[in-house]
């Protein structure tokens, strides 16, 4: 009821100003009149009508004013008692700047940093995917069942074939599509550039429900057979870029690996297919027919849009036994009895790496406890600042204002502050949102099809509505907890005490203040613990990783990528030329090439037979890796030469076949012999049906992560086994950068119009594949490092408070003959107290949760008492420092000076 | 006293207004310048302010709730805007006239030790 009328009144001077105002004018007139008419009828008829008037007028004050004041009343000050809080609490910042200074600049980090994360979380684990109802899509893969030692997997990518299989058979979606992320050199008039395309069918655009800005989508003919027409569907980015956003786009041609396409449209801007990366679409059918009739040549990624009301539950199901329909139509040509299967997952749940997914939600995990001890600390701040106001609250009170009332005002002052704690933790969020869009550490990860969507990247962290609504929402929920216990304690009626003089003030307000405030240094502490706890693992196991021996120097290589389009036969003198011209760069005193670079999450796999020994069953053979070398490849990038010898310039096409192989490879398959001179048959570059001796055996290089082990790899030489895919190696003892320019003109001058790609130093590639674990350490580190401080603070803040109250009881000690060293303990002691009850509930705590963090550590254990032990060891080193210097102030308390007091 | 804290004395006044108001509402809805009257009645004119500021004071109880408007029939025909106490108001009331008292008993406390 109450409601009602305030809104009905609010409503209507909100909405219908004029006529309140109107009816205002009538109602005062009417009020004049009447005592107007009352005058003149008491004065009987000694008074006209005229000064009856101007009586009343003058009875009743300023006509004007107090309409003025009648309609600021209705309007303004919609929380009118609110209002006037926020004016009173921003009066009394003022008066104290220090305090506002510190505590608006603490919650300025906290907030902003919280901000900040939770942007890269909603970029990066919340927000919808940029498709039409994203909900109903989903990833259909392939598991393959264990084999040998290769382990079950089950998100392997479709073979056409295979696909066509399900995509007729299924009924649950409305649309599937199938696609495949590729490179090639995109040539628009004379310009070349190595760029990423995707595969796609017709099917693709409707599945996403992505429209089209311009031009149309490749048409079901199109999609119909392989040999189809070379057509194309560009990026809004290359459209821009190549064509400068030329509307007669339509129709032209671009020149992908030498064949024309012809553009047929535009995608709208922002979009670069799932893969994030795509500068075109092409035509799906315009592939090698092979890669579209070979069942077993496994390279496509599925998506499937729901049937409206069909559950993603029923949907796995269904795609489960639609993966035993796909086995039964092609079943393994060698192992009959294998299993294939298909599974289906929501398309959002492969948005990105679940390593990730788990490190963002520790570093908002980290963040909001950042956050917590900055609110211990603004509260222990206002609980000195009430102990100060302890008489003003208490005279208050005692002329009846209510303690509802008090605390509402208080609590108004708390969150006065995180508000402006919020304002300016926006200019924190805008520049940390900033640096982790730049920093982008997820590139690296981006070498494997688990490893996320693309379309979901760093780049797409921004502060958007939903971070504005966090950061306004943390504002006040964080105003509410460090304003709460104060607020409360402040206010607690003691009217007696407090109305007494102020000695006696402290000591009420001392005792249960003192413990509050001790409490919230302890959870500071605890907390910081916990958060130096993590951050300590992930810095140890960064330092691990950094100390992991890729198996080679990267330092002073610069590496390219270049594909040679010549026909094979000329390859091996194409690569003479090639390695000729590098080497006579000035200061280039070595130069190799490998097909793929290390640390590229993987190469190629193939089997490896040995031939002097009985055949084993057929797909039981041991896996390897192999990799395609120039001779001095090896000595380039300073991989030890372990046995044996090296390629050298004769192992040519014509000569006897030689491999070499990795140390893992030599113990795991021929252990305790020697490998050197063994007849082996490598699955790849035409070494199957040959025989190769073994030549030598080469140090591990680690082709997959930094913190994966070598697997067991095989090498071929180019000059025996020649291919077009190459990554150049180049040594100087100077700075790689240098010869970049050198490199290009020679590329240029052997191979005109062909793009180098990729040109990086190799030290740069070593540092990306550490990027993220070195994001996250580091991230967290930084947290944990304001955290430690913050509780430092707080822990100083409750120490130094505590001297100042226990100033007459040190000087009673003083005077009955403490020392120094005893005051100086007393005060010390305090803080390693508090360390100690801090500090072991904090480890508790970090037993408890590092726990989450094993998946992102790297040869450390969750319960590292290593790492442990030296964050003991920091807590308390910054604690002792902390409490040092009230104490060292409490030392030199003169006890006349402290019992006159 | 701190100097920043307690109520001013035109929050004072305004609070004694208020509770006039709504003490003259209690028995019955009455229009403005009946309130006036009722008001300068019941203080004896001791608390006799402008008339003028009562309507500043009927917008803000209104604004609170404790009190509602109507127009409806003077006695002499004119149209005029009568106010009536709410049920919130009347606990409103309650609430002040005991605040009220409490302050008269500080204030006599005070009067008495000095």
């Amino acid at each position: 009821m109450w409601l009602i009328d305030v809104i009905r009144y609010r409503l209507r001077v909100l909405f219908r100003p004029n006529a309140h105002a109107h009816e205002l004018d009538e109602e005062i007139r009417f009020h004049l009149s009447l005592e107007a008419m009352q005058r003149e009828h008491a004065a009987r008829g000694d008074l006209t009508a005229t000064d009856a008037r101007y009586a009343a007028r003058r009875r009743f004050g300023n006509v004007t004013n107090t309409k003025e004041e009648a309609r600021q009343m209705a309007g303004l000050g919609f929380f009118d008692t609110t209002e006037q809080d926020v004016r009173f609490a921003l009066r009394s910042f003022r008066r104290a700047p220090g305090f506002t200074a510190v505590a608006v600049l603490t919650l300025a980090v906290g907030i902003g940093a919280n901000t900040a994360i939770f942007s890269a979380v909603n970029a990066m684990l919340l927000r919808p995917l940029p498709f039409r109802e994203p909900e109903r899509l989903m990833d259909v893969s392939l598991t393959v069942p264990a084999r040998g030692d290769v382990p079950a997997f089950d998100n392997a990518p479709w073979s056409y074939p295979k696909f066509a299989v399900f995509r007729q058979a299924q009924t649950v979606f409305e649309d599937v599509t199938a696609w495949m992320p590729f490179q090639a050199t995109v040539r628009v008039g004379p310009d070349a550039e190595r760029s990423t395309f995707e595969y796609t069918d017709s099917r693709y655009l409707p599945t996403l429900g992505v429209r089209l800005a311009m031009g149309r989508n490749f048409t079901p003919e199109e999609n119909a057979s392989p040999g189809g027409p070379r057509v194309t569907i560009i990026t809004d980015a290359l459209w821009q870029r190549r064509f400068n956003a030329d509307s007669a786009v339509l129709g032209r041609s671009i020149v992908v690996d030498g064949n024309p396409f012809t553009i047929v449209g535009v995608l709208p801007p922002g979009f670069r297919g799932v893969s994030g990366r795509a500068e075109l679409l092409l035509a799906f059918m315009t592939q090698d027919q092979g890669q579209l009739t070979e069942p077993w040549s496994h390279a496509y990624s599925v998506i499937a849009r729901l049937k409206p009301g069909v559950t993603t539950a029923f949907a796995k199901t269904a795609i489960r036994q639609l993966g035993r329909v796909v086995a039964d139509a092609y079943p393994h040509p060698e192992f009959k009895q294998e299993r294939w299967g298909a599974i289906g997952r929501e398309l959002n749940g492969t948005r990105v790496d679940p390593v990730v997914r788990r490190s963002l939600l520790v570093l908002l995990g980290a963040v909001g406890l950042v956050l917590l001890i900055a609110c211990a600390n603004v509260a222990n701040l206002f609980l000195v600042r009430a102990a100060g106001r302890r008489r003003e609250i208490a005279v208050r009170l005692a002329v009846g204002a209510g303690r509802r009332r008090l605390v509402r005002q208080l609590l108004t002052e708390s969150v006065v502050l995180s508000a402006l704690g919020g304002i300016a933790s926006l200019a924190v969020a805008w520049w940390g949102v900033k640096i982790l869009a730049a920093l982008n550490p997820t590139t690296s990860l981006r070498v494997e099809r688990a490893a996320g969507m693309g379309v979901v990247s760093f780049e797409s962290i921004r502060l958007d509505p939903a971070a504005f609504a966090f950061a306004a929402a943390l504002t006040i929920v964080t105003g509410l907890i460090f304003g709460l216990v104060p607020a409360l304690q402040a206010t607690q009626p003691s009217l007696s005490g407090a109305l007494r003089n102020d000695s006696d003030v402290s000591r009420v307000s001392g005792v249960r203040g003192l413990t509050s405030r001790n409490l919230l240094a302890i959870a500071e502490i605890a907390l910081a613990v916990v958060l130096l706890a993590g951050s300590g693992l992930m810095l140890r196991s960064l330092g691990k990783l950094l100390g992991v021996n890729p198996g080679f120097e990267s330092r002073g290589v610069l590496t390219m990528r270049f594909n040679a389009d010549v026909a094979p036969d000329s390859l091996p003198s194409y690569y003479d030329r090639l390695l000729e011209r590098l080497g006579s760069i000035p200061g280039v005193t070595d130069v190799g090439i490998l097909d793929c670079p290390p640390l590229n999450g993987g190469c190629s796999e193939t089997v490896i037979a040995q031939r002097d020994r009985p055949a084993p069953v057929a797909g039981t053979e041991p896996a390897v890796g192999v990799h395609w070398v120039t001779p001095r490849w090896f000595t380039t990038v300073g991989v030890p030469l372990r046995r044996g010898r090296l390629f050298a310039n004769s192992d040519r096409r014509g000569t006897q076949k030689v491999v070499l192989i990795s140390e893992t490879a030599a113990r795991r398959y021929w252990p305790g012999e020697d490998p050197i001179g063994r007849p082996v048959s490598v699955g790849q570059g035409g070494f199957w049906k040959d025989t190769a001796f073994v030549v030598g055996v080469v140090g591990d290089v680690r082709f997959g992560t930094l913190d994966s082990l070598p697997k067991p790899d095989v090498y071929l030489s180019y000059f025996q086994s020649p291919r077009g895919r190459m990554m150049m190696f180049v040594r100087t003892p100077g700075d790689p950068r240098s010869l970049v320019q050198a490199a290009r003109r020679e590329i240029a001058t052997l191979a005109p119009g062909v793009p180098l790609y990729d040109v990086r130093p190799m030290q740069e590639r070593v540092a990306d594949a550490m990027a993220y674990a070195r994001f996250s350490a580091l991230l967290l580190a930084t947290f944990a490092v304001v955290a430690l401080a913050l509780a430092a603070l707080g822990t100083y803040g409750v120490i130094s408070f505590g001297v100042s109250q226990r100033r007459t009881e040190i000087g009673v000690r003083v005077a009955l003959g403490a020392t120094r060293g005893d005051v100086l303990r007393l005060v010390v002691g305090q803080g390693v107290g508090l360390a100690i009850v801090g500090g072991t509930l904090g480890l508790a705590g970090a037993f408890a949760t590092t726990r989450v963090l094993t998946s992102l550590l790297y040869g450390v254990e969750p319960s590292d008492p290593l790492t442990l032990a030296s964050i003991v060891a920091l807590l308390v080193g910054a604690v002792i420092v902390a409490s040092l210097i009230p104490a060292r102030r409490a030392a030199s308390v003169q006890p006349a000076d402290a019992l006159r007091g | 006293m701190g100097k920043t804290s307690g109520p001013s004395r035109s929050e004072l006044l305004k609070g004694t207004l208020d509770m006039l108001i709504l003490q003259t509402l209690t028995m019955q809805p009455l229009h403005g310048y009946a309130i006036a009257q009722q008001i300068e009645l019941l203080s004896d004119a001791v608390l006799t302010v402008e008339q003028g500021s009562l309507y500043p004071a009927l917008e803000r109880l209104q604004k609170r709730g404790w009190v509602t408007s109507k127009w409806g029939q003077s006695p002499t025909g004119r149209r005029a805007r009568y106010y009536t106490l709410t049920a919130a108001g009347r606990r409103q009331l309650g609430d002040e006239i005991s605040d009220f008292d409490r302050v008269l008993v500080a204030i006599n406390r005070v009067m008495r030790r000095a």
